[in-house]
């Protein structure tokens, strides 16, 4: 136990070494007032953080605006997965590989190459430089994603689960919610982790349908970068971690049970 | 009361028939088997019992209500899956309340009702375990706490013995008689495995290709079964041609048998291989038939061996394990007439065989 132990704590601390060290510049940065050559240690100050309380630097409201809009992304893409994810991992049907394709067509084509053709449709329905256009674009590549993990969930799930309870007098809602959502959690929660952060992270999409009026995260930190004021610019980057981790942390419970990434197998 | 009655049930897959015309009965308290191969569409049957598919053409009744268009959950109908299939997200406890969490039963009513049950089943102190600490026994008489904790009316159960070993078996099938003498409970069991079927059925319903083909007692389907496929799927292998004059059967080698049947004409004979007594001294008296050892084997409680009769006739006898006889060594077999049973019309290939002796005679 003893020499196994020393080698599995100095392994996680490599691990937490390889991935964490490169945030160290951007974490000390953050509260740098300038750090140049010479100098060892830069001189400390609390300034970026404030700044990013502030309202002229319109981070509060880019992190607000992005959250709103991953949150819905992840709330729609599941309506749609669900039953969609369902369809495609219990049911056999022809030409169901072509439609698992299809499904990824979104993924593979370049959104460069479709772009105008959305914006050109959007603008037309009024919902250019709306959050609903941003979160309609956002779902293009949600939808896929949740849609294959899902399916490949439900893969795995036995269906006969759904059919004891329904002969034990549970109505087909009270099968969703008392069997069917708890058995697949931990999928749910690895797809809904997806789509949270692909529409988080997504810049170019929202950059043109956005049409500057829509100012997400990725939007402030760009803006940011442009005015050369690293230390705000390495606030706003650690700040935009966080969402991501702490869903990350949430989803990694359901994660840790039992019946857990029954359905990642195949992803 | 609770009967269900089970008419012109039909149900076709992409107009390949699954299950065809099925009649049948099971009486209040009754415990009935629904008994064939894999693909006979037995499993087809309960499905549209459950509710899970709707018949294509017929009708399902229970207590004299039409359960056609009735969904399952309001049936009153609990099914017991194949290794009991609990929530694996529920505990032992969770697991057998669910259903009177369903019907809005509140917590501590359901909490008591389910330790209930689950003494009833012999699992006293298991409410608070995880359904991954049972065993495959055990999982499965939750799974019947389960079912039984909401007063079902039937109770479905699929292949309830054939995940567990031979003690386990004959501890569930115990149990599940015991419990439908305290609940009165009527029951509809799917099952492949003929044993399985006749310890603990009072009737038996054998399936072949979508058509129900006998219903009776175990007993019956054993000693006199409607025809050669049956007879071979309850475990019978003795099988010959002979040409029958009333109670007097002629064998393909010339010797006669006397059966209590009355038959006519052309028939395939059958008798079950524990039946057939072996004796090492030659008897008198009818049904004798002299016999050479060519096969013989040990199984524990029994000694299987195959006998080549002078007319060449192979025979199985499933005779003591005591009885000491070695392979070459000249028997005689007695065939007693009450266990001498036959199917009109024999097969193609028989009559083939048959034909030389008889025109020979």
């Amino acid at each position: 136990m003893g020499k196994h132990g020393f080698l599995r704590n100095g392994l996680i601390l490599l691990v937490i070494a390889v991935f964490f060290l490169p945030f160290l510049p951007l974490l000390i940065w953050s509260v740098a007032q300038g750090w140049f050559f010479p100098q060892l240690l830069p001189e400390w100050t609390a300034q970026h953080w404030q700044q990013l309380g502030s309202s002229t630097s319109r981070v509060g409201e880019g992190l607000m605006q992005s959250l709103a809009i991953a949150l819905t992304t992840t709330g729609l893409s599941l309506l749609v997965g669900l039953p969609a994810g369902r369809a495609l991992g219990v049911m056999d049907f022809p030409g169901k590989a072509v439609l698992k394709l299809v499904l990824l067509m979104p993924i593979i084509v370049s959104p460069l190459a479709t772009l105008m053709g959305i914006q050109f449709i959007l603008i037309r329905l009024g919902l250019s430089g709306t959050l609903l256009g941003v979160v309609l674009v956002h779902l293009m590549p949600t939808i896929p994603y949740m849609t294959l993990v899902l399916s490949s969930v439900f893969a795995n799930f036995d269906v006969q689960y759904e059919t004891q309870a329904r002969s034990l007098g549970a109505s087909p809602l009270q099968v969703l919610w008392q069997v069917t959502l708890p058995l697949i959690a931990p999928g749910v929660m690895v797809g809904a982790l997806f789509a949270f952060l692909i529409s988080w992270n997504e810049f170019l999409l929202t950059f043109f349908v956005g049409s500057g009026q829509v100012f997400t995260l990725p939007m402030v930190l760009f803006t940011l970068l442009q005015g050369g004021n690293n230390g705000l610019v390495a606030a706003v980057a650690i700040t935009s971690i966080v969402p991501g981790l702490v869903f990350l942390l949430i989803a990694s419970r359901s994660l840790q049970t039992s019946t857990a990434l029954g359905g990642l197998g195949n992803v | 009361m609770s009967q269900l009655v089970l008419q012109h049930l039909t149900k076709r897959f992409q107009g390949i028939v699954a299950v065809q015309d099925l009649w049948l009965t099971v009486e209040t308290g009754e415990i009935v088997s629904l008994l064939g191969p894999s693909g006979c569409g037995k499993s087809t049957t309960l499905q549209m019992v459950a509710g899970v598919l709707a018949p294509d053409v017929g009708t399902i009744e229970l207590d004299g209500r039409l359960l056609n268009r009735v969904p399952p959950e309001k049936r009153d109908i609990a099914l017991v899956l194949q290794r009991g299939l609990l929530f694996p997200h529920l505990s032992v406890g969770e697991n057998v309340a669910f259903g009177l969490k369903m019907r809005g039963v509140n917590r501590v009513e359901r909490e008591r009702q389910a330790i209930a049950m689950l003494r009833h089943v012999q699992l006293d102190g298991f409410a608070q375990r995880h359904p991954s600490d049972c065993r495959g026994g055990q999982a499965q008489r939750v799974a019947l706490a389960r079912s039984l904790v909401i007063h079902p009316k039937l109770l479905l159960l699929d292949e309830p013995l054939s995940a567990l070993d031979a003690n386990l078996r004959e501890e569930m099938q115990e149990l599940i008689l015991r419990l439908r003498t305290q609940t009165g409970v009527t029951m509809l069991v799917v099952t492949h495995d003929q044993t399985e079927a006749v310890v603990m059925s009072d009737r038996i319903a054998v399936m072949f290709d979508g058509c129900l083909r006998q219903v009776d007692t175990p007993e019956q389907l054993y000693r006199q079964p409607c025809d050669e496929a049956i007879a071979r799927f309850m475990g019978g292998v003795n099988f010959f041609p002979a040409i029958a004059q009333g109670k007097n059967w002629r064998m393909a080698d010339g010797s006669t048998l006397r059966s209590q049947f009355p038959a006519e004409g052309m028939i395939q004979a059958t008798i079950r291989p524990e039946q057939i007594q072996v004796l090492t001294t030659a008897p008198t008296g009818r049904n004798v038939l002299p016999a050479t050892i060519v096969a013989n084997r040990f199984v524990g409680t029994q000694r299987r061996l195959i006998l080549a009769t002078a007319g060449d006739q192979m025979l199985q006898a499933w005779v003591s394990p005591t009885l000491e006889v070695a392979i070459g060594q000249s028997v005689w077999a007695y065939l007693p007439p009450e266990a001498l049973w036959c199917f009109s019309g024999a097969i193609a290939p028989v009559e083939s065989s048959l034909s030389q002796p008889v025109t020979g005679n």
